[in-house]
Protein backbone atom coordinates (compact mmCIF):
# COMPACT_ATOMS: atom_id res chain seq x y z
CA UNK A 1 0.00 0.00 0.00
CA UNK A 2 1.72 3.40 -0.96
CA UNK A 3 1.35 5.95 1.94
CA UNK A 4 3.01 8.48 0.05
CA UNK A 5 1.65 9.34 -3.45
CA UNK A 6 2.58 12.65 -5.39
CA UNK A 7 1.26 13.52 -8.78
CA UNK A 8 2.69 16.43 -11.57
CA UNK A 9 4.12 18.18 -7.99
CA UNK A 10 5.08 22.00 -8.67
CA UNK A 11 6.30 25.04 -7.25
CA UNK A 12 7.41 28.03 -8.39
CA UNK A 13 9.04 30.73 -6.40
CA UNK A 14 9.22 34.84 -7.04
CA UNK A 15 12.10 36.73 -6.51
CA UNK A 16 13.07 40.28 -6.65
CA UNK A 17 16.37 40.50 -9.31
CA UNK A 18 18.21 43.68 -7.91
CA UNK A 19 21.14 44.90 -10.47
CA UNK A 20 24.43 45.89 -9.02
CA UNK A 21 24.83 48.80 -7.13
CA UNK A 22 22.88 51.35 -5.33
CA UNK A 23 21.63 52.43 -8.38
CA UNK A 24 20.22 48.62 -9.16
CA UNK A 25 18.68 49.43 -5.43
CA UNK A 26 17.24 52.51 -6.51
CA UNK A 27 16.08 50.89 -9.91
CA UNK A 28 14.50 48.03 -7.76
CA UNK A 29 12.07 50.05 -5.90
CA UNK A 30 10.72 52.16 -8.48
CA UNK A 31 10.46 49.19 -11.09
CA UNK A 32 10.86 46.04 -9.32
CA UNK A 33 12.24 42.85 -11.90
CA UNK A 34 11.00 39.54 -10.74
CA UNK A 35 12.20 35.85 -12.14
CA UNK A 36 10.23 33.17 -11.74
CA UNK A 37 12.64 29.98 -9.87
CA UNK A 38 10.49 26.57 -10.48
CA UNK A 39 12.31 24.99 -7.65
CA UNK A 40 10.06 21.89 -8.22
CA UNK A 41 8.38 21.06 -11.67
CA UNK A 42 6.47 18.44 -12.42
CA UNK A 43 7.54 15.61 -10.31
CA UNK A 44 5.53 12.38 -9.03
CA UNK A 45 6.60 9.31 -7.42
CA UNK A 46 5.02 7.14 -4.94
CA UNK A 47 6.84 5.32 -1.33
CA UNK A 48 4.80 2.40 0.05
CA UNK A 49 4.79 1.42 3.55
CA UNK A 50 7.80 0.93 5.47
CA UNK A 51 10.52 1.80 2.77
CA UNK A 52 13.03 4.00 3.42
CA UNK A 53 13.84 6.23 0.68
CA UNK A 54 16.09 8.67 -0.16
CA UNK A 55 15.19 11.74 -1.90
CA UNK A 56 18.63 13.20 -2.64
CA UNK A 57 20.04 15.98 -5.25
CA UNK A 58 22.42 19.02 -5.45
CA UNK A 59 21.72 22.08 -3.39
CA UNK A 60 18.99 23.90 -4.67
CA UNK A 61 17.67 20.82 -6.71
CA UNK A 62 14.50 21.55 -4.68
CA UNK A 63 14.75 18.27 -2.30
CA UNK A 64 13.47 20.59 0.89
CA UNK A 65 11.08 22.07 -1.10
CA UNK A 66 9.39 19.19 -2.34
CA UNK A 67 9.93 17.92 1.53
CA UNK A 68 8.22 21.03 2.65
CA UNK A 69 5.21 20.26 0.90
CA UNK A 70 4.84 16.81 1.49
CA UNK A 71 5.13 17.80 5.07
CA UNK A 72 1.99 20.95 4.64
CA UNK A 73 5.09 23.49 5.46
CA UNK A 74 4.52 25.16 1.78
CA UNK A 75 1.60 24.94 -0.07
CA UNK A 76 2.19 23.40 -3.86
CA UNK A 77 1.37 25.65 -6.71
CA UNK A 78 0.11 22.37 -9.04
CA UNK A 79 -0.36 18.62 -8.35
CA UNK A 80 -1.36 16.34 -5.84
CA UNK A 81 -0.09 14.84 -2.87
CA UNK A 82 -1.80 12.26 -0.74
CA UNK A 83 -0.20 11.31 2.37
CA UNK A 84 -2.03 8.21 4.32
CA UNK A 85 -4.92 9.33 2.54
CA UNK A 86 -4.80 12.99 3.59
CA UNK A 87 -3.98 16.60 1.82
CA UNK A 88 -1.35 18.08 3.28
CA UNK A 89 -2.86 21.35 2.01
CA UNK A 90 -5.94 20.90 3.56
CA UNK A 91 -5.48 18.54 6.53
CA UNK A 92 -2.45 19.88 7.73
CA UNK A 93 -3.32 19.58 11.44
CA UNK A 94 -4.37 15.84 11.10
CA UNK A 95 -1.32 14.77 8.79
CA UNK A 96 0.81 16.52 11.98
CA UNK A 97 -0.17 13.57 13.74
CA UNK A 98 0.64 10.70 11.69
CA UNK A 99 4.26 12.48 10.43
CA UNK A 100 7.11 13.14 12.30
CA UNK A 101 10.23 15.96 11.06
CA UNK A 102 13.61 16.18 11.60
CA UNK A 103 14.96 19.16 9.70
CA UNK A 104 19.10 18.92 10.61
CA UNK A 105 19.84 23.04 9.93
CA UNK A 106 16.52 23.89 12.14
CA UNK A 107 16.29 22.85 15.73
CA UNK A 108 12.58 21.91 16.98
CA UNK A 109 13.15 21.71 20.68
CA UNK A 110 13.21 24.44 23.08
CA UNK A 111 16.84 25.39 24.16
CA UNK A 112 16.28 25.83 27.79
CA UNK A 113 14.57 23.17 28.64
CA UNK A 114 16.04 19.53 29.22
CA UNK A 115 15.23 16.68 26.98
CA UNK A 116 12.97 15.38 29.74
CA UNK A 117 10.75 18.89 29.46
CA UNK A 118 10.97 18.79 25.82
CA UNK A 119 8.99 15.16 25.43
CA UNK A 120 7.14 16.31 28.03
CA UNK A 121 5.96 19.61 25.78
CA UNK A 122 5.90 17.32 22.58
CA UNK A 123 3.98 14.61 24.23
CA UNK A 124 1.48 17.70 24.94
CA UNK A 125 1.23 18.88 21.92
CA UNK A 126 -0.02 15.58 20.13
CA UNK A 127 -2.22 15.25 23.00
CA UNK A 128 -0.52 12.18 24.11
CA UNK A 129 -1.75 11.08 28.06
CA UNK A 130 0.74 11.31 30.44
CA UNK A 131 1.40 7.82 31.19
CA UNK A 132 1.95 6.63 27.42
CA UNK A 133 3.99 9.96 27.10
CA UNK A 134 6.39 8.49 30.31
CA UNK A 135 6.23 5.14 29.11
CA UNK A 136 7.52 6.34 25.62
CA UNK A 137 10.38 8.27 27.17
CA UNK A 138 11.82 5.60 29.00
CA UNK A 139 11.40 3.52 25.71
CA UNK A 140 13.86 6.17 24.01
CA UNK A 141 15.92 6.49 26.87
CA UNK A 142 17.13 2.86 26.67
CA UNK A 143 16.70 2.37 23.02
CA UNK A 144 18.90 5.81 21.98
CA UNK A 145 20.73 6.08 25.19
CA UNK A 146 19.87 9.09 26.71
CA UNK A 147 20.18 8.09 30.40
CA UNK A 148 23.40 10.60 30.60
CA UNK A 149 22.12 13.51 29.78
CA UNK A 150 18.35 13.85 29.90
CA UNK A 151 18.06 15.78 32.39
CA UNK A 152 20.54 18.26 31.40
CA UNK A 153 19.09 21.73 29.24
CA UNK A 154 19.32 21.17 25.41
CA UNK A 155 21.41 24.32 25.12
CA UNK A 156 24.42 22.42 27.00
CA UNK A 157 24.11 19.29 24.91
CA UNK A 158 26.50 18.64 21.99
CA UNK A 159 25.30 18.25 18.61
CA UNK A 160 25.52 14.71 18.32
CA UNK A 161 23.26 14.61 21.57
CA UNK A 162 20.62 17.12 20.30
CA UNK A 163 20.12 15.48 17.07
CA UNK A 164 19.25 12.22 18.87
CA UNK A 165 17.14 14.59 20.52
CA UNK A 166 15.41 15.89 18.26
CA UNK A 167 14.98 12.54 16.44
CA UNK A 168 13.44 11.08 19.78
CA UNK A 169 10.89 14.31 19.86
CA UNK A 170 10.00 13.66 16.28
CA UNK A 171 8.77 10.24 17.00
CA UNK A 172 6.81 10.58 20.47
CA UNK A 173 3.88 10.37 18.89
CA UNK A 174 4.72 7.27 17.22
CA UNK A 175 4.74 8.58 13.35
CA UNK A 176 3.69 6.78 10.64
CA UNK A 177 6.36 8.39 8.09
CA UNK A 178 9.64 9.95 9.25
CA UNK A 179 10.41 12.60 6.94
CA UNK A 180 14.88 13.35 7.37
CA UNK A 181 16.00 16.73 6.42
CA UNK A 182 19.93 16.11 6.79
CA UNK A 183 20.03 14.46 9.91
CA UNK A 184 23.42 13.84 10.07
CA UNK A 185 24.88 17.05 8.63
CA UNK A 186 27.65 18.50 11.22
CA UNK A 187 27.69 15.47 12.95
CA UNK A 188 31.35 13.24 13.76
CA UNK A 189 31.37 9.25 11.96
CA UNK A 190 31.08 7.72 15.12
CA UNK A 191 27.77 9.66 15.81
CA UNK A 192 26.74 9.16 12.50
CA UNK A 193 26.92 6.03 12.08
CA UNK A 194 24.69 5.41 15.65
CA UNK A 195 22.29 7.70 14.27
CA UNK A 196 22.03 5.86 11.31
CA UNK A 197 21.80 2.54 13.31
CA UNK A 198 19.31 4.51 15.33
CA UNK A 199 17.05 4.94 11.99
CA UNK A 200 17.45 1.22 10.94
CA UNK A 201 16.23 0.22 13.99
CA UNK A 202 12.91 2.25 14.48
CA UNK A 203 12.39 1.39 10.93
CA UNK A 204 12.41 -2.19 11.52
CA UNK A 205 10.75 -2.30 14.82
CA UNK A 206 7.77 0.84 14.34
CA UNK A 207 7.76 -0.29 10.40
CA UNK A 208 8.40 3.67 10.34
CA UNK A 209 8.41 4.97 6.26
CA UNK A 210 11.42 6.96 6.28
CA UNK A 211 12.02 9.83 3.64
CA UNK A 212 15.73 10.96 3.73
CA UNK A 213 17.59 13.79 2.36
CA UNK A 214 21.21 13.72 2.78
CA UNK A 215 24.32 14.58 0.91
CA UNK A 216 26.51 12.09 2.72
CA UNK A 217 26.46 9.53 0.69
CA UNK A 218 27.21 6.46 2.84
CA UNK A 219 23.57 7.45 5.11
CA UNK A 220 22.15 6.76 2.02
CA UNK A 221 24.23 3.69 1.02
CA UNK A 222 23.45 1.95 4.47
CA UNK A 223 19.98 3.41 5.31
CA UNK A 224 18.13 2.86 1.90
CA UNK A 225 17.12 0.48 -0.33
CA UNK A 226 15.13 3.13 -2.92
CA UNK A 227 16.81 6.52 -4.46
CA UNK A 228 15.18 9.28 -5.62
CA UNK A 229 17.48 11.71 -7.38
CA UNK A 230 16.28 15.33 -8.02
CA UNK A 231 18.38 17.77 -10.22
CA UNK A 232 16.68 21.56 -10.81
CA UNK A 233 13.40 20.05 -9.89
CA UNK A 234 12.73 17.42 -11.70
CA UNK A 235 13.33 13.43 -10.77
CA UNK A 236 16.21 11.97 -12.59
CA UNK A 237 16.95 8.68 -11.09
CA UNK A 238 13.77 6.73 -8.91
CA UNK A 239 15.12 3.45 -8.54
CA UNK A 240 16.20 0.61 -6.24
CA UNK A 241 20.21 1.09 -4.72
CA UNK A 242 20.53 -2.22 -6.25
CA UNK A 243 20.21 -0.96 -9.40
CA UNK A 244 21.95 1.98 -9.25
CA UNK A 245 25.25 0.02 -8.65
CA UNK A 246 24.40 -2.03 -10.70
CA UNK A 247 23.99 -0.12 -13.64
CA UNK A 248 26.90 2.32 -12.68
CA UNK A 249 29.17 -0.39 -11.32
CA UNK A 250 30.52 -2.06 -14.81
CA UNK A 251 33.32 0.44 -14.11
CA UNK A 252 36.02 -0.79 -11.37
CA UNK A 253 38.96 0.65 -10.90
CA UNK A 254 42.41 -1.49 -11.08
CA UNK A 255 45.33 -0.52 -8.65
CA UNK A 256 48.35 -2.39 -9.00
CA UNK A 257 51.89 -2.23 -7.66
CA UNK A 258 54.69 -3.63 -10.07
CA UNK A 259 57.44 -4.73 -9.68
CA UNK A 260 59.02 -2.74 -13.59
CA UNK A 261 57.28 0.16 -14.40
CA UNK A 262 54.64 -0.68 -17.69
CA UNK A 263 53.74 2.50 -19.76
CA UNK A 264 50.02 1.67 -20.87
CA UNK A 265 48.56 4.40 -22.87
CA UNK A 266 44.91 4.84 -22.82
CA UNK A 267 42.42 2.84 -24.92
CA UNK A 268 38.92 1.10 -25.67
CA UNK A 269 37.76 0.30 -22.35
CA UNK A 270 40.59 1.38 -19.66
CA UNK A 271 41.35 5.12 -19.19
CA UNK A 272 44.79 5.51 -17.04
CA UNK A 273 44.03 7.36 -13.74
CA UNK A 274 47.42 7.62 -12.21
CA UNK A 275 50.45 6.08 -13.29
CA UNK A 276 54.05 6.65 -11.24
CA UNK A 277 55.97 3.86 -13.10
CA UNK A 278 55.38 1.16 -10.49
CA UNK A 279 52.26 1.96 -9.42
CA UNK A 280 49.65 2.20 -11.87
CA UNK A 281 46.07 3.47 -11.32
CA UNK A 282 43.13 2.67 -14.06
CA UNK A 283 39.50 2.52 -14.81
CA UNK A 284 38.10 -0.69 -16.53
CA UNK A 285 34.81 -0.50 -18.40
CA UNK A 286 33.92 -3.75 -18.23
CA UNK A 287 30.94 -3.80 -20.73
CA UNK A 288 34.06 -2.81 -23.35
CA UNK A 289 36.95 -4.86 -21.98
CA UNK A 290 37.03 -7.64 -19.29
CA UNK A 291 39.21 -7.46 -16.00
CA UNK A 292 41.14 -10.40 -17.35
CA UNK A 293 42.25 -8.61 -20.71
CA UNK A 294 43.06 -5.82 -18.25
CA UNK A 295 44.94 -7.60 -15.75
CA UNK A 296 46.98 -9.41 -18.92
CA UNK A 297 48.09 -6.07 -20.36
CA UNK A 298 49.93 -5.56 -16.98
CA UNK A 299 51.71 -8.57 -17.58
CA UNK A 300 50.43 -11.31 -14.45
CA UNK A 301 54.04 -11.77 -13.46
CA UNK A 302 54.95 -8.48 -12.80
CA UNK A 303 52.08 -7.89 -10.64
CA UNK A 304 53.10 -7.36 -6.43
CA UNK A 305 49.62 -6.58 -5.67
CA UNK A 306 46.66 -6.00 -6.74
CA UNK A 307 43.34 -4.29 -5.47
CA UNK A 308 40.33 -4.54 -7.79
CA UNK A 309 37.51 -1.76 -6.43
CA UNK A 310 34.10 -0.20 -7.38
CA UNK A 311 33.52 3.20 -8.11
CA UNK A 312 32.19 4.77 -4.81
CA UNK A 313 28.67 5.66 -4.88
CA UNK A 314 29.53 9.26 -4.26
CA UNK A 315 31.01 9.63 -7.55
CA UNK A 316 28.48 7.71 -9.41
CA UNK A 317 26.12 10.37 -8.04
CA UNK A 318 27.79 13.18 -8.82
CA UNK A 319 27.84 11.90 -12.15
CA UNK A 320 24.41 11.69 -12.58
CA UNK A 321 24.50 15.57 -11.14
CA UNK A 322 26.36 16.30 -14.06
CA UNK A 323 24.24 14.97 -16.32
CA UNK A 324 21.76 16.45 -15.19
CA UNK A 325 23.07 20.06 -15.83
CA UNK A 326 23.90 19.36 -19.31
CA UNK A 327 20.73 18.57 -19.85
CA UNK B 1 15.35 33.70 32.44
CA UNK B 2 17.99 32.37 34.26
CA UNK B 3 17.65 33.10 37.65
CA UNK B 4 15.17 34.29 40.64
CA UNK B 5 17.47 38.05 40.94
CA UNK B 6 16.46 38.88 36.73
CA UNK B 7 13.16 37.86 37.39
CA UNK B 8 12.19 40.00 39.85
CA UNK B 9 14.41 43.07 38.73
CA UNK B 10 12.59 42.89 35.47
CA UNK B 11 9.69 43.47 36.95
CA UNK B 12 10.14 45.75 39.46
CA UNK B 13 12.64 47.94 37.28
CA UNK B 14 9.29 48.02 34.67
CA UNK B 15 6.84 49.56 37.57
CA UNK B 16 8.78 51.98 38.45
CA UNK B 17 9.38 52.99 34.52
CA UNK B 18 5.88 53.00 34.43
CA UNK B 19 5.89 55.31 37.69
CA UNK B 20 8.19 57.35 36.46
CA UNK B 21 6.29 58.87 33.89
CA UNK B 22 3.52 59.96 36.59
CA UNK B 23 5.06 62.21 38.14
CA UNK B 24 4.91 64.93 34.84
CA UNK B 25 1.30 64.64 35.15
CA UNK B 26 1.56 65.48 38.79
CA UNK B 27 3.24 68.56 37.65
CA UNK B 28 0.96 68.85 35.07
CA UNK B 29 -2.19 68.77 37.69
CA UNK B 30 -0.69 70.88 39.87
CA UNK B 31 -1.33 73.22 37.49
CA UNK B 32 -4.71 72.92 35.97
CA UNK B 33 -7.44 70.62 37.04
CA UNK B 34 -8.59 69.12 33.85
CA UNK B 35 -6.51 67.94 30.96
CA UNK B 36 -8.76 66.83 27.76
CA UNK B 37 -11.71 66.35 29.71
CA UNK B 38 -9.76 64.22 32.08
CA UNK B 39 -9.35 64.35 36.34
CA UNK B 40 -6.28 63.26 37.36
CA UNK B 41 -7.80 60.13 38.65
CA UNK B 42 -8.88 59.47 35.44
CA UNK B 43 -5.15 60.13 33.91
CA UNK B 44 -4.32 57.27 36.79
CA UNK B 45 -6.75 54.76 35.14
CA UNK B 46 -5.49 56.03 31.72
CA UNK B 47 -1.66 54.55 32.63
CA UNK B 48 -3.38 51.84 34.14
CA UNK B 49 -5.37 50.44 31.30
CA UNK B 50 -2.65 50.91 29.01
CA UNK B 51 -0.19 49.50 31.51
CA UNK B 52 -2.77 46.72 31.72
CA UNK B 53 -3.32 45.79 27.96
CA UNK B 54 0.09 46.42 27.08
CA UNK B 55 0.97 44.06 29.43
CA UNK B 56 -1.33 41.93 28.84
CA UNK B 57 -0.51 42.01 24.93
CA UNK B 58 3.45 41.66 24.96
CA UNK B 59 3.26 38.74 27.83
CA UNK B 60 0.66 36.65 26.39
CA UNK B 61 1.32 37.44 22.94
CA UNK B 62 4.99 38.40 22.79
CA UNK B 63 5.90 36.93 19.50
CA UNK B 64 3.24 38.54 17.93
CA UNK B 65 4.97 41.62 17.91
CA UNK B 66 8.14 39.60 16.35
CA UNK B 67 5.76 37.85 13.74
CA UNK B 68 7.37 39.57 10.39
CA UNK B 69 10.58 38.52 11.27
CA UNK B 70 9.70 35.03 12.10
CA UNK B 71 7.80 34.85 9.11
CA UNK B 72 10.94 35.98 7.01
CA UNK B 73 13.18 34.08 8.37
CA UNK B 74 11.13 30.23 8.22
CA UNK B 75 10.14 30.04 11.86
CA UNK B 76 7.44 29.05 11.13
CA UNK B 77 7.70 25.62 9.62
CA UNK B 78 8.56 24.29 13.54
CA UNK B 79 4.77 25.20 13.97
CA UNK B 80 3.67 24.22 10.79
CA UNK B 81 4.47 20.40 11.35
CA UNK B 82 2.73 20.54 14.47
CA UNK B 83 -0.84 19.62 15.14
CA UNK B 84 -1.97 22.58 16.47
CA UNK B 85 -3.04 26.05 15.70
CA UNK B 86 0.05 27.78 13.71
CA UNK B 87 -0.95 31.39 14.66
CA UNK B 88 -1.78 30.64 18.03
CA UNK B 89 1.12 28.49 18.95
CA UNK B 90 3.81 30.74 17.07
CA UNK B 91 2.90 34.10 18.64
CA UNK B 92 2.72 32.75 22.44
CA UNK B 93 6.07 30.43 21.75
CA UNK B 94 7.44 32.96 24.55
CA UNK B 95 6.76 35.79 27.56
CA UNK B 96 8.48 39.09 28.16
CA UNK B 97 9.01 38.47 31.86
CA UNK B 98 8.80 42.58 32.80
CA UNK B 99 5.27 42.44 31.56
CA UNK B 100 4.45 40.91 34.78
CA UNK B 101 5.23 44.44 35.73
CA UNK B 102 3.01 46.29 33.63
CA UNK B 103 -0.10 44.39 34.48
CA UNK B 104 0.65 44.88 38.58
CA UNK B 105 1.19 48.40 37.47
CA UNK B 106 -2.43 48.34 35.70
CA UNK B 107 -3.59 46.78 38.93
CA UNK B 108 -2.33 49.78 41.49
CA UNK B 109 -3.43 52.27 39.34
CA UNK B 110 -7.04 50.74 39.59
CA UNK B 111 -6.77 50.79 43.06
CA UNK B 112 -5.63 54.65 43.64
CA UNK B 113 -8.21 55.45 40.78
CA UNK B 114 -10.67 53.84 42.85
CA UNK B 115 -11.41 50.02 43.73
CA UNK B 116 -14.71 47.99 43.68
CA UNK B 117 -15.94 44.47 42.82
CA UNK B 118 -17.38 46.22 39.50
CA UNK B 119 -14.52 48.25 38.83
CA UNK B 120 -12.36 45.21 38.96
CA UNK B 121 -13.82 43.07 37.06
CA UNK B 122 -14.47 45.65 34.21
CA UNK B 123 -10.78 46.45 34.47
CA UNK B 124 -9.89 42.62 34.05
CA UNK B 125 -12.21 42.59 31.15
CA UNK B 126 -11.06 44.97 29.50
CA UNK B 127 -7.43 44.39 29.84
CA UNK B 128 -7.69 41.45 27.91
CA UNK B 129 -10.17 42.72 25.09
CA UNK B 130 -7.38 45.56 24.80
CA UNK B 131 -4.38 43.19 24.94
CA UNK B 132 -6.39 40.70 22.32
CA UNK B 133 -6.67 44.06 19.66
CA UNK B 134 -3.30 45.35 20.43
CA UNK B 135 -2.01 41.74 19.31
CA UNK B 136 -4.52 40.97 16.89
CA UNK B 137 -2.88 44.84 15.49
CA UNK B 138 0.33 43.09 15.78
CA UNK B 139 -0.79 39.66 13.68
CA UNK B 140 -2.38 42.13 10.92
CA UNK B 141 1.00 44.26 10.21
CA UNK B 142 3.02 41.64 10.54
CA UNK B 143 1.50 39.01 8.23
CA UNK B 144 2.31 41.58 5.55
CA UNK B 145 4.86 40.22 5.37
CA UNK B 146 3.86 37.46 3.52
CA UNK B 147 3.26 39.98 0.71
CA UNK B 148 5.96 42.43 1.11
CA UNK B 149 8.50 40.81 2.58
CA UNK B 150 10.60 43.06 5.27
CA UNK B 151 7.40 44.97 6.75
CA UNK B 152 9.04 44.82 10.39
CA UNK B 153 9.34 48.65 10.53
CA UNK B 154 6.23 49.41 9.79
CA UNK B 155 4.50 47.11 12.29
CA UNK B 156 7.12 48.38 14.62
CA UNK B 157 5.87 52.02 13.72
CA UNK B 158 1.89 51.02 14.29
CA UNK B 159 2.85 48.94 17.58
CA UNK B 160 4.95 51.75 18.98
CA UNK B 161 2.29 54.69 18.27
CA UNK B 162 -0.09 52.38 19.95
CA UNK B 163 1.98 52.33 23.04
CA UNK B 164 2.54 56.36 22.58
CA UNK B 165 -0.47 57.54 22.06
CA UNK B 166 -2.41 55.47 24.84
CA UNK B 167 -1.09 57.75 27.46
CA UNK B 168 -2.77 60.73 26.60
CA UNK B 169 -6.53 61.77 27.08
CA UNK B 170 -8.17 61.40 24.49
CA UNK B 171 -10.09 65.32 24.51
CA UNK B 172 -6.36 66.83 23.61
CA UNK B 173 -6.98 64.84 19.85
CA UNK B 174 -9.29 66.23 17.34
CA UNK B 175 -10.04 65.76 13.56
CA UNK B 176 -7.95 62.94 11.79
CA UNK B 177 -6.00 61.96 14.81
CA UNK B 178 -9.35 60.99 16.46
CA UNK B 179 -10.59 59.08 13.51
CA UNK B 180 -7.81 56.93 12.98
CA UNK B 181 -7.83 56.21 16.96
CA UNK B 182 -10.99 54.28 15.98
CA UNK B 183 -9.78 52.91 13.11
CA UNK B 184 -5.81 51.99 11.96
CA UNK B 185 -4.87 52.64 15.64
CA UNK B 186 -7.71 51.27 17.86
CA UNK B 187 -6.68 53.47 20.64
CA UNK B 188 -10.52 54.39 21.29
CA UNK B 189 -11.14 50.39 22.02
CA UNK B 190 -8.44 49.79 23.99
CA UNK B 191 -8.64 52.93 26.36
CA UNK B 192 -11.06 55.79 25.41
CA UNK B 193 -14.71 53.85 25.53
CA UNK B 194 -13.29 51.53 28.82
CA UNK B 195 -12.37 54.56 30.93
CA UNK B 196 -15.87 56.47 30.13
CA UNK B 197 -17.36 52.78 30.72
CA UNK B 198 -15.60 52.54 34.37
CA UNK B 199 -17.33 56.18 35.00
CA UNK B 200 -20.27 55.32 33.33
CA UNK B 201 -21.38 52.00 32.55
CA UNK B 202 -23.73 51.74 28.84
CA UNK B 203 -24.21 48.08 27.24
CA UNK B 204 -23.87 49.73 23.61
CA UNK B 205 -20.87 50.75 24.21
CA UNK B 206 -19.60 47.56 25.42
CA UNK B 207 -20.89 45.47 23.47
CA UNK B 208 -19.30 47.67 20.59
CA UNK B 209 -15.93 46.96 22.77
CA UNK B 210 -17.09 43.36 22.83
CA UNK B 211 -17.54 43.41 18.67
CA UNK B 212 -14.19 45.48 17.79
CA UNK B 213 -12.34 42.83 19.77
CA UNK B 214 -13.66 39.97 17.73
CA UNK B 215 -13.64 41.88 14.46
CA UNK B 216 -9.70 42.45 15.32
CA UNK B 217 -9.35 38.98 15.84
CA UNK B 218 -11.25 37.75 13.21
CA UNK B 219 -9.43 39.88 10.41
CA UNK B 220 -5.95 39.01 12.26
CA UNK B 221 -6.75 34.88 11.73
CA UNK B 222 -7.75 35.66 8.08
CA UNK B 223 -4.76 37.80 7.00
CA UNK B 224 -2.45 35.51 8.55
CA UNK B 225 -3.94 32.38 6.90
CA UNK B 226 -4.45 34.32 3.25
CA UNK B 227 -1.05 35.28 3.62
CA UNK B 228 0.30 31.40 4.98
CA UNK B 229 -0.67 29.98 1.45
CA UNK B 230 1.98 32.40 -0.06
CA UNK B 231 5.02 31.46 3.26
CA UNK B 232 8.25 30.23 1.03
CA UNK B 233 10.17 29.23 4.69
CA UNK B 234 13.65 29.17 3.95
CA UNK B 235 16.59 27.65 4.65
CA UNK B 236 18.45 29.97 7.15
CA UNK B 237 20.15 28.06 10.11
CA UNK B 238 18.59 28.82 13.36
CA UNK B 239 17.68 28.07 16.78
CA UNK B 240 14.88 28.63 19.05
CA UNK B 241 16.29 30.54 22.14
Amino acid sequence: MAVITVDNLSKNFKVKIKEKGFKGSLKSIVKPNYKIIKAVKDISFSIEKGEMVAFIGPNGAGKSTSIKMMTGILYPDSGDINILGLNPKKDRKKLAYEIGCVFGQKEQLWTHLTPYDNFKFFGAIYDLPDSQVEKKIKEFIELFELEEFINTPVRNLSLGQRIRCEIVASLIHEPKILFLDEPTIGLDPVVKENIRVLIKRMNKEYKTTVVLTSHDVSDIEKLCKRVIIVNKGQIVLDDSMENLKYHYLNKKIVEAKMKEPVNLEDEEGITILKDKGYNLKMEVDTKKKSIADAIKLLNPDNIIDINISNIPLEQIISSIYKDGEKE
Amino acid sequence: MLNKVTFFSNIIFMILNNACFIIQWVIIYSLKNNVGGYSFKQILLLWGIAAGTFGVAHFFFKEAFDLSDTINTGKLDAYLIQPKNVLISSITSSVEVSCIGDMIYGWIMLFLYGFSIKNALLFLFFSITGGLIIASLAVIFGSLSFWFGRVEIVANTINNLMTTFATYPEGIFKGFVKVLFYTLLPIGFVNYIPINLLKEFSLLQFGIVVFITILFIALAFFLFYKGLKRYSSSNLMNARV
